[in-house]
C-alpha cells in the first residue's frame, strides 16, 4: 500500500495557490471548523482526510462559497478571498463536485455543461460540443456529448460534473468523496485522469476517508479531527497506519476477532428465484444461495447486478415471480415484510435514510420501529413509553449512539450514529437471519469497524448473516463464504479463506473460469 | 461500466443549497437567505404572528377598498364573535363542526393521506344520523344518541373507505376520489330529500323536524350550544391520545413521514391507510350528527356547506396538531359568527370570511416555510 505514483519528481517547491488561516465555523451546538490552517500548492493533489463529522466537507463548502467562515482568512493566488456564493468561487477559479450531483437528468451532456455559463443571450452549443469533445478525447473518456444525462451511469455523470467545472476554467478543483459512487474500474479511471489533470497543472483537493485513495493518489494530505487540523504531511513520508492513528486518535483494529467457523443448520435457502425489475436493470435471473447459522455469507458484486432486488426479496418487500425463499424451512417468497420479520429476520438496508429510518421521528421512536407491536413495547394497542425509553437508554449506551437525548429528532444525527440506531434495533431481537446491505457505506473508519465487529458478534452468537456489499475489502475481511452476484445470478462461491481478490474481481466482471471457482446453477 | 441509479448517500441535506427555494432566493451579495439548522418554537411563533398581522392588514385594505372603515368593521366582527356571553357561546356553536372536520383532516394528513372529502363524509354522517333516527329515534335518551352518533360515524367512515379502499388496493389518487365522492353524496342526499325522506306534503327538499326528544341537550337555556361541542373536545383529546400513545398512531405518523421505510420495517402500510381513512371519515361523520341533532333538527340540502373544506384549512393552519386544531377551529368559528354581525352592522358581505380564511391559510403556510430560514447580511454589499 505504501508504494505510490505520486512521483519523486514532484517537489515541495511549488508556490502556494491557496492558504487558509484560522478559519472557524460554528453551527448551533458544534464547531465544525476550529481555527483551521492549511496551504495548498499549485499542481498538487491534496487529500483532506478525516472521519465523518471531522469538518472536511464544511471546510470545502467554505472554500466554495457555500458557507462563510465565522473567523479567519482565505487567500487565493495571494489575494484575500471573500465569497458570498459558489458563483463567486467559480469566478475566482475554484470549482467543486459534491457527492450529490447537480445535474439536470433530462438534458444532454453538453446542455448540462453549458448551464450557468450565461455568456450572452444565445447558447453556443456547437462551440461547447467541440470543446467538450476535445476534453473527452484528451482524457480518453468515451461519452457522447449529446447523450441524455439521466441515462448515463453514475460514473459517467461524475465525469460530466467534473468537466462542467473545468469548462468554467477553474484552477482549483475540490472533489467530495468522488469514489463513493464508483465501481473499482471507475475508481481506476478517475485516478488515472486526476493524475493527468494534475500533471497538466490543475490543483486538486480530494476529500476522502479511504486510506488507499490517499496513499495511491495524493502528494500531501491534511488530516482533520473534530474540526481541527491534526497535521499536514507528505504522503510518501507516512504510512497508512500512522495516518489512521492521526485520524481517529488511536490505533484502529484492522483485525477482527472471530470465533472458529462452525456452521450450523441452513437458516436461509434461496432456490432459483426470479424477480423482474421495472427498469429491466438489476433483476434476479434464477438466483440461489444458502446461509447457515453461524456463518457470514458475503455477496460481492458491482452495483446494479440485482443486489437491491435480492435484499427486497429477502425482507419481503418485493416478491419473486418464481422460486422459493426458505427461512428455517418456511417459504416466504410471497410473504409480506411484516410476516418475514416475525420469522426472526432482521435487516440493514443500503439506503438508511430512505429505507431504514424515519428521519423526522425521535431517536427512541426509531429504535423500536417494526418492533413496536411486540408485547415488550405495547399492550392492547397502547405504546408503553416507559419500556420504549428504557430500551432507548439501553441502546444508546450499548451501541454508543451519540445523540443529545433519546427524544432528539433523528435527522440531526450523523451517518455513523444513524447506522448504530438501525443496528441497535435490528440486533435487539436476536435474529436468526440478518440481511445487511452496504452496512458501512459512507461511514468513517471507526464506525465501520464498529459495525463489522457487531456483525461478527451476531455470527458468533449463531445467526446466519448475509452481507451484500460492494466493498470487496469488507467482504474479504468478514465473510466465511464469498458469493459473487452478476446479472441477477450467483456466478461463483468460494470459501472465505480461499477467496482471492483477483478471481473475485473477474467474477464480478462476469468472467467465470478455472477450477478453483464453482459455477453455481445457471 | 454498468449503469446504476444514483445512490442516496450519507449526510442528508445540508443547509444552504440544493432546494429550489434556496436557489431562487440566493442573490450574489447583499442579503442572503439561509436554511436554519434548528427551528425553535419561537421562530415559528414569530412567523405565525407576522402572518396574522399581515392577514389583518390585507383584509383592512380590502375593506377600505369597498369604501368601509376597516377599524369599525373589525370592531363589529369582534363584537359579533366575542362581544358578550351569548355571542361567545354562539361562536362555539359555529366552531363545533369545524373542530370535527379539522380533526378529520389532521389525522389523515398526518398519515400523508390527502383526504379532501370531509365535506362529503360530513353529509354521509347526516344521512346516517337520519337513518338511525328513523329506525331507533324512539329509544330512551342516552341510548338513542349513542346509536345516532355511531351511525353517523359509520356512515362517514364507509363513505371515506371507498376512497381508502381504492387507494390501498389500486393506488387511485385519493385527492381525486374524495373530491368526486363529495359530489356523489350531495346527489344521494338530493335524491333522498326529493323522494323517500321528503317531508310529506311539502315541496322543500328537506325532512320533517325531529321529535324534540331527539334534540341534543343544550348547556344553557339561552344559547344553542349543545353537547356536540363537548363531544368535539373529547374527540380532539382522543385523537391526540391516538396519535401520541397508541401503536396505530405511531404507525400513522411513521407512514406519513416515510411510507417506504415503514413498509421495509414490516408496518402494514395498507392497513394503516384503510384505518386512517375510516377514522378520518368517521370523525367528519360525527360533525354531521352534531349539526343535525344539536342545531338543525332536520335533514336538508343547503346547510353547513363548506365545513369540510374549512376543516382542511384549519388542520393546515394548526400544523396538524389535534389540540391546536381546536383553538384554530374556535377562531374560525368566531369569524363565521362575527361576520354575520359585521354584515348586519356595516353592510360588508359575510362572504368576506372566505377571503379572510384564504388569506390566513396562504400566509400561515408561508410563515411555516419562512420560519425555517433566516436572512443574513453578507459582507459584499455596497
Amino acid at each position: 500500500m505504501k508504494e505510490s505514483n505520486c512521483g519523486e519528481d514532484w517537489g515541495p517547491v511549488s508556490e502556494t495557490i491557496l492558504s487558509v488561516e484560522g478559519v472557524t465555523k460554528r453551527f448551533p451546538g458544534v464547531t465544525a471548523n476550529d481555527a483551521v490552517a492549511l496551504e495548498i500548492r499549485r499542481g498538487e493533489i491534496h487529500c483532506l482526510l478525516g472521519e465523518n463529522g471531522a469538518g472536511k466537507t464544511t471546510l470545502a463548502d467554505i472554500l466554495y462559497g457555500v458557507y462563510r467562515p465565522d473567523e479567519g482568512t482565505i487567500r487565493f493566488r495571494g489575494e484575500p478571498l471573500e465569497l458570498a456564493s459558489p458563483r463567486d468561487a467559480i469566478e475566482a477559479g475554484i470549482g467543486m463536485v459534491h457527492q450529490h450531483f447537480e445535474l439536470v437528468p433530462p438534458m444532454s451532456v453538453v446542455e448540462n455543461v453549458v448551464i450557468g455559463t450565461s455568456a450572452g443571450q444565445w447558447l453556443n452549443l456547437s462551440e461547447a460540443r467541440r470543446r467538450l469533445g476535445e476534453f473527452f478525447s484528451n482524457y480518453d473518456v468515451r461519452i457522447d456529448p449529446d447523450a441524455e444525462v439521466g441515462r448515463l451511469s453514475v460514473g459517467e455523470q461524475q465525469w460530466v460534473e467534473i468537466f462542467k467545472t473545468l469548462y468554467f476554467g477553474v484552477e482549483l478543483l475540490i472533489l467530495d468523496e468522488p469514489t463513493a459512487v464508483l465501481t473499482p474500474q471507475g475508481v481506476e479511471q478517475l485516478f488515472r485522469i486526476l493524475r493527468q489533470m494534475r500533471d497538466e497543472g490543475l490543483t486538486i483537493i480530494l476529500i476522502t476517508h479511504k486510506m488507499n485513495e490517499v496513499m495511491e493518489l495524493s502528494n500531501r494530505v491534511t488530516v482533520l479531527r473534530a474540526g481541527a487540523v491534526v497535521d499536514t504531511v507528505h504522503t510518501d513520508r507516512v504510512t497508512s497506519r500512522e495516518l489512521a492513528r492521526m485520524m481517529v486518535g488511536r490505533d484502529v483494529l484492522f483485525r477482527l476477532d472471530k470465533k472458529e467457523f462452525q456452521p450450523g443448520r441452513p437458516v436461509l435457502e434461496v432456490d432459483d428465484i426470479r424477480l423482474e425489475s421495472e427498469t429491466g436493470r438489476g433483476s434476479l435471473q434464477g438466483l440461489s444461495i444458502t446461509a447457515r447459522a453461524g456463518e457470514i455469507v458475503g455477496v460481492a458484486g458491482v452495483s446494479g447486478n440485482g443486489q437491491n432486488a435480492l435484499f427486497d426479496a429477502l425482507v419481503g418487500v418485493r416478491h419473486p415471480s418464481q422460486g422459493t425463499i426458505r427461512i428455517d424451512g418456511t417459504d416466504t417468497h410471497d410473504k409480506s415484510a411484516h410476516r418475514v420479520s416475525r420469522l426472526g429476520v432482521a435487516s440493514v438496508p443500503a439506503d438508511r435514510i430512505q429505507h431504514g429510518l424515519l428521519m423526522d421521528f425521535r431517536v427512541n421512536e426509531n429504535l423500536v420501529l417494526g418492533r413496536h407491536r411486540l408485547s415488550r413495547f405495547s399492550r392492547r394497542g397502547l405504546l408503553n413509553s416507559n419500556a420504549v425509553n428504557d430500551f432507548a437508554a439501553e441502546s444508546i449506551t450499548g451501541f454508543e449512539i451519540k445523540t443529545p437525548s433519546a427524544s432528539h429528532i433523528t435527522r440531526t444525527l450523523s451517518g455513523g450514529n444513524l447506522q448504530k440506531i438501525i443496528l441497535a434495533r435490528e440486533l435487539s431481537g436476536e435474529p436468526k437471519l440478518l440481511v445487511v446491505h452496504q452496512p458501512t457505506r459512507g461511514l468513517d473508519i471507526a464506525a465501520s469497524e464498529y459495525v463489522r465487529q457487531r456483525l461478527v458478534e451476531e455470527r458468533d452468537r449463531g445467526a446466519a448473516v448475509l452481507l451484500i456489499s460492494e466493498d470487496l475489502d469488507e467482504i474479504l475481511q468478514l465473510a466465511d463464504r464469498v458469493a459473487v452476484i452478476y446479472e441477477g445470478r450467483i456466478v461463483s462461491e468460494t470459501a472465505g479463506g480461499e477467496a482471492d481478490r483477483e478471481t473475485i474481481g473477474l467474477n464480478m466482471a462476469g468472467v467465470v473460469a478455472g477450477e478453483e471457482t464453482t459455477v453455481v446453477k445457471r | 461500466m454498468t449503469p446504476s441509479p444514483p445512490p442516496e448517500l450519507g449526510d442528508g441535506d445540508r443547509p444552504g443549497r440544493r432546494t429550489l427555494t434556496s436557489a431562487l432566493l440566493q442573490p450574489g451579495a447583499g442579503w442572503r437567505l439561509e436554511k436554519r439548522l434548528n427551528v425553535r418554537p419561537w421562530h415559528e411563533l414569530i412567523a405565525l404572528l407576522a402572518a396574522l398581522g399581515a392577514a389583518v392588514l390585507i383584509i383592512a385594505v380590502l375593506v377600505a377598498a369597498i369604501g368601509k372603515n376597516p377599524w369599525e368593521s373589525f370592531a363589529a366582527l369582534y363584537n359579533g364573535a366575542f362581544g358578550g356571553r351569548i355571542s361567545a357561546l354562539e361562536t362555539l356553536v359555529q366552531a363545533t363542526p369545524l373542530i370535527f372536520t379539522g380533526l378529520s383532516a389532521a389525522i389523515a394528513f398526518r398519515a400523508g393521506i390527502w383526504n379532501i372529502g370531509a365535506e362529503g363524509q360530513f353529509f354521509a354522517g347526516t344521512i346516517g344520523t337520519w337513518w338511525a333516527y328513523d329506525l331507533w329515534g324512539g329509544l330512551p335518551a342516552p341510548l338513542s344518541f349513542i346509536i345516532m352518533f355511531a351511525a353517523a360515524a359509520l356512515a362517514g367512515a364507509a363513505w371515506s373507505s371507498i376512497a381508502g379502499g381504492l387507494l390501498v388496493r389500486y393506488g387511485t389518487n385519493e385527492i381525486l376520489t374524495t373530491v368526486m365522492l363529495n359530489f356523489v353524496i350531495l346527489y344521494v342526499l338530493s335524491y333522498l330529500l326529493a323522494g323517500p325522506w321528503q317531508s310529506p306534503g311539502t315541496f322543500y327538499y328537506q325532512t320533517e323536524r325531529m321529535d324534540e326528544a331527539s334534540f341534543l341537550p343544550r348547556f344553557f337555556s339561552d344559547s344553542r350550544l349543545h353537547w356536540g361541542f363537548a363531544l368535539a373536545l373529547l374527540t380532539a383529546a382522543a385523537v391526540y391520545f391516538l396519535i401520541r400513545n397508541t401503536t396505530l398512531g405511531y404507525e400513522i405518523r411513521g407512514v406519513g413521514i416515510n411510507a417506504t421505510a415503514s413498509r421495509y420495517k414490516g408496518v402494514r402500510v395498507g392497513m394503516v391507510g384503510l384505518a386512517v381513512m375510516a377514522i378520518s371519515g368517521g370523525i367528519a361523520g360525527l360533525a354531521g350528527a352534531g349539526e343535525i341533532l344539536g342545531v338543525y333538527h332536520r335533514l336538508q340540502t343547503d346547510f353547513a356547506l363548506g365545513v369540510g373544506f374549512t376543516g382542511i384549512i384549519i388542520a393546515l393552519v394548526a400544523r396538524l396538531h389535534p389540540l391546536w386544531t381546536v383553538a384554530v377551529a374556535i377562531a374560525f368559528g368566531a369569524l363565521v359568527n362575527g361576520s354575520t354581525a359585521m354584515q348586519y352592522e356595516t353592510g360588508i358581505p359575510s362572504a368576506l370570511v372566505q377571503v379572510i380564511e384564504g388569506v390566513a391559510l396562504a400566509l400561515v403556510l408561508a410563515a411555516a416555510v419562512a420560519s425555517r430560514y433566516r436572512i443574513r447580511r453578507t459582507a459584499r454589499d455596497g
